[in-house]
């Protein structure tokens, strides 16, 4: 140092400058992205309506739904029956209010049961490699080449129709997609360094496994489910319309499509406003995995 | 510091990492990729060796193979004493908590989804040493490597680069190690935030008598904390000395085109150096040349160096070298 | 008159967190033939820059919000990014490799269509003389069997040869400057060598001018003859190399020279002096000189007015700092 410098040195008020990175808050930064773009926003307000819809069906509903009213079938919407009533005489309004339930029950059950064996498969294959890799990828493949009707139909006269039965098929059939998506990303998450400094501390298979891997890599599994239960119900109400999907009384929309296009012509309204509902729900669980997907990219965090 | 009669902390004996390259549907071997090939040093206490050489040399490799994320082909690791070379994961836990590890990248080697405080305190917790005084010894970990112990409760992404790399370190102190492994600690930092490292890595050596095995391409910096260097090229060390030494009076050609390669932030002394530039590439570590792996490259290479392989060999004070031509 | 000469540049980026001033006020000038080093840490703007001058920033984020980039007696920024006049300028007339060259070549087109291209594009060569060309520019870089190699693809050369090829695409129009962007922050130290020695002898051969931006010094002392410091957007010093490397005169300069190891130098002889502190957030700063929080020269007029501007303080040495330090090294 010259004597210059030594002179007279200043003290400099630094308080104006953080000396740290600053502090910001990653969630505010997603709740941020999320909200700021209109169409994620509308897809969330329509699920937590029909979500809400469907808790509260009993109170919202003017009729039960299975309550026939043969003297009043096929009628045009009144201020009786909004929505009219189908050739049982049944209200099409409290139908469709109850058939956001199977809908929700079916989309959340199977991408709930499909995930979860998924991810684990997924991680198990890509986190040991080798053939444990090979023979899960090769089954995957088989299922995915194996089409998902087929297997419904399968599992339909197997097991017979019902709720329960439609959602071990289209579960198993769902597997395969959240189990090859996982292994591509835990592939690319366990070549992080973090995964290399906890295997060097000596860290167990299973810890580095769903404590430094699962974690990060699951965003855009997160992306994915809220995507594929648009989808689902998209199946289920495909289902049920051909006739092999829930069982009648039980009100879903598909079926009530089925029910109603038979009257198309006289009375479109039966087909249309279970069609509209599918159509709403399906946008809104897109809506909402596109927003998501934007909100956790790892490319727009950080960002200065 | 004498260090003739201290002992030695690392001991590489005839080191090899091979790793079979497969081919079709029954993963037939069809050749091999020889990352490290025949590497013997010691590292001895409160030591810093430091190992350079351009990427794909096998330094990297070496690291890992001693922090046993590898396991080797063929040769010996003896790390306080015992041979890990072929331990099974449960023998050596007791022995990973006396390591540490560095790696390069201060944004992929930390969890993005812990807390400073989890990611520091992670050996303790792995090797079943957290006890009452867990906490303390986490603040205490911050303050060593300069960070303000209220930055516990951040996130990776809320630190800068520099400060990642002192939480990286922090955290490969915390089972008190006596061996920390260096992977290229400070090249993605940028340079006014390198020496800062540099100096705590220096600093922390002499307070709690670490160990250090200084793996980085920039030699300027490697010489700068090591006491020796060790050159690797194609898998295989040629040249090892004193830091002071290497600089002064390289004998091993490569060593020598190393040296002139790296510019000198000095116009002055930049114009009086004289360049070597090197001819072509780095042969693949899959098909190296036979003989001296450097022959194809060397402006000095003889006909002994295409057949045969030239082996370390002392030319005094400790300074060797695998050159016919020395 | 120079070749190039950037006026008060400023490029600023929208970002969620608040305002960047990436480029905030940069005047710079480039004459022919000369090698300059354009030297500075990651993100001091740096490479946003000599981004600007070829109007290839992405906006929105990013958008020039002022100054003037005269080339050839023409203000560029007057031209949109999408202009003919632009894609006349890039490639042809100021031509620029970038960080990852690897990247930068196109995988399903041969080398000898990455080359022709835009010379037949720019220089209105017929099929024949560009290819005639080409195979003239891959003996140049040092690519052996130049001519059959012309119909090889990227993936059929080694890194090193792809790092020559993308030197090769650059000169192929014969532009009148190239910007080299961190041209070996990805290779090895004997690679950077051979490439920058490349790289030297073939600006040196088609009279282009050299634009080397980096954040190596030893890159910039043994190759450029001016030099220009950025720190947080502005250049804070500039000057011939040895002034700049002999005599500094920014505290972030003398830092800078004194953080780094020199080669050779062990521990034992000098402990490295780092710059204290961090570099700054760019996010909303104050008018003041960006470097006061790490400055060990620092006065109260530092804290009281905004950043001092470039001042002339010899031969062809600027400083943009209030105090006279001189640091003999």
């Amino acid at each position: 140092m010259t004597n210059n410098a030594n002179n007279n040195p200043q003290p400099v008020d630094i308080a104006k400058w953080s000396e740290t990175a600053p502090r910001y808050s990653e969630t505010k930064r997603m709740i941020s992205v999320f909200i700021g773009r209109p169409l994620p926003v509308i897809g969330l307000v329509i699920i937590v309506l029909l979500i809400l819809v469907a808790i509260f069906a009993p109170l919202l509903a003017p009729y039960p739904p299975n309550q026939m009213d043969i003297p009043n079938k096929l009628q045009q919407p009144s201020s009786e029956h909004w929505l009219g009533t189908d050739s049982l005489g049944r209200d099409t309004l409290s139908r469709i209010i109850y058939g956001s339930r199977t809908s929700l029950i079916i989309g959340i059950s199977v991408m709930a049961i499909s995930s979860i064996t998924g991810t684990v498969l997924g991680l198990v294959a890509a986190y040991f490699g080798g053939a444990i890799y090979h023979i899960i990828m090769r089954f995957m493949d088989a299922l995915m080449a194996f089409p998902m009707l087929l297997l419904a139909l399968l599992v339909a006269s197997l097991l017979g129709a019902g709720m329960l039965n439609i959602i071990i098929a289209l579960g198993i059939g769902m597997i395969a997609a959240p189990c090859r998506l996982m292994c591509g990303v835990v592939m690319s998450v366990k070549q992080n360094d973090y995964v290399l400094s906890a295997r060097a501390m000596g860290m167990s298979n299973l810890r580095l496994m769903f404590q430094e891997i699962l974690p990060n890599a699951f965003p855009p599994l997160l992306v994915m489910i809220t995507i594929s239960i648009g989808a689902v119900i998209l199946a289920e109400a495909g289902l049920s319309f051909l006739g092999i999907g829930i069982t009648p009384p039980t009100a879903t929309w598909g079926g009530m499509v089925n029910d109603g296009y038979k009257f198309i012509t006289t009375h479109p309204v039966l087909a249309i406003s279970p069609g509209v509902a599918i159509m709403l729900i399906v946008f809104g669980f897109n809506m909402l995995g596109d927003g998501l997907r934007d909100a956790l990219d790892p490319k727009l965090r950080g960002v200065i | 510091m004498n260090r003739e009669n201290s002992t030695n902390v690392v001991e590489l004996l005839n080191l090899k990492m091979y790793f079979p390259i497969t081919r079709g549907l029954l993963r037939r071997k069809v050749g091999e990729i020889k990352a490290v090939d025949d590497v013997s040093f010691t590292i001895k206490k409160n030591e810093t060796l430091g190992l350079v050489g351009e990427s794909g040399c096998g330094k990297t490799t070496t690291g890992w193979c001693i922090l046993r994320l590898y396991k080797p082909t063929a040769g010996k690791i003896i790390f306080n004493g015992r041979d890990i070379s072929s331990m099974k994961e449960n023998q050596l836990r007791p022995f990973r908590s006396r390591m540490g590890a560095i790696f390069q990248d201060p944004y992929g080697s930390l969890n993005p989804r812990q807390t400073a405080r989890t990611i520091v305190g992670m050996p303790i917790i792995i090797h079943g040493m957290k006890t009452k005084g867990y906490d303390d010894r986490v603040e205490e970990l911050f303050k060593l490597v300069g960070l303000d112990p209220s930055m516990m409760t951040r996130v990776p992404h809320e630190f800068s680069g520099g400060q990642r790399q002192r939480l990286g370190i922090a955290r490969a102190l915390a089972c008190q190690p006596e061996l920390i492994i260096c992977d290229e600690p400070v090249s993605a930092l940028d340079v006014s935030i390198q020496a800062q490292i540099i100096n705590l890595l220096e600093d922390l050596q002499e307070k709690l008598g670490l160990t250090y095995l200084f793996i980085a391409h920039d030699l300027s910096v490697v010489q700068h904390i090591s006491n020796r260097v060790a050159v690797m090229y194609l898998g295989r060390i040629i040249e090892i000395a004193n830091s002071k030494e290497l600089y002064a009076n390289p004998l091993h050609p490569y060593t020598k085109a190393l040296l002139s390669a790296i510019p000198v932030p000095n116009p002055v002394i930049e114009r009086k150096r004289t360049r070597i530039v090197l001819k072509g590439e780095v042969p693949s570590p899959a098909d190296p040349p036979p003989g001296c792996p450097f022959h194809p490259r060397c402006n000095v290479a003889i006909d002994d160096c295409k057949t045969e392989k030239p082996q370390l060999k002392d030319v005094g004070n400790g300074h060797m070298v695998a050159c016919f031509r020395v | 008159m120079s070749l190039l000469s950037i006026e008060n540049l400023k490029t600023y980026f929208h970002t969620y967190r608040g305002l960047v001033k990436a480029v905030d006020g940069v005047s710079f000038n480039v004459d022919e033939k000369e090698i300059v080093g354009l030297v500075g840490e990651s993100g001091c703007g740096k490479s946003v820059s000599m981004l600007s001058v070829l109007q290839l920033i992405s906006s929105p984020p990013g958008e020039i919000v002022g100054g003037k980039v005269m080339f050839e007696g023409q203000d560029l920024l007057k031209y949109r990014s999408k202009s003919n006049m632009m894609n006349s300028i890039r490639g042809a007339k100021i031509a620029m490799i970038f960080q990852e060259p690897m990247t930068s070549l196109n995988p399903v087109l041969t080398i000898g269509r990455q080359l022709t291209e835009s010379m037949e594009v720019h220089l209105k060569m017929t099929p024949q003389m560009a290819r005639e060309r080409a195979v003239e520019l891959l003996r140049l870089v040092g690519i052996p069997d130049a001519k059959r190699r012309l119909d090889a693809y990227p993936h059929q050369f080694s890194g090193g040869m792809r790092q020559r090829m993308m030197i090769g695409i650059a000169l192929s129009c014969n532009p009148k400057i190239l910007i080299a962007d961190e041209p070996t922050t990805a290779v090895d130290v004997t690679t950077q060598a051979q490439l920058l020695e490349l790289m030297r002898d073939m600006v040196d051969r088609f009279n282009t001018a050299l634009i080397i931006v980096t954040h190596n010094l030893g890159v910039v002392a043994r190759y450029a003859e001016r030099i220009y410091v950025m720190y947080s957007g502005r250049i804070v010093e500039s000057g011939l190399a040895d002034e700049i490397f002999l005599e500094p005169r920014h505290p972030y300069t003398i830092g800078l020279l004194k953080c780094v190891p020199q080669l050779g130098e062990t521990r034992q002889e000098r402990r490295l002096e780092p710059i204290k502190g961090l570099p700054p957030n760019l996010i909303n700063m104050p008018p003041n000189c960006a470097f006061l929080p790490r400055c060990n020269y620092a006065i109260d007029r530092c804290n009281l007015e905004p950043w001092p501007s470039l001042k002339h303080v010899g031969g062809r040495h600027y400083v943009a700092c209030f105090r006279e330090i001189l640091e003999k090294s």
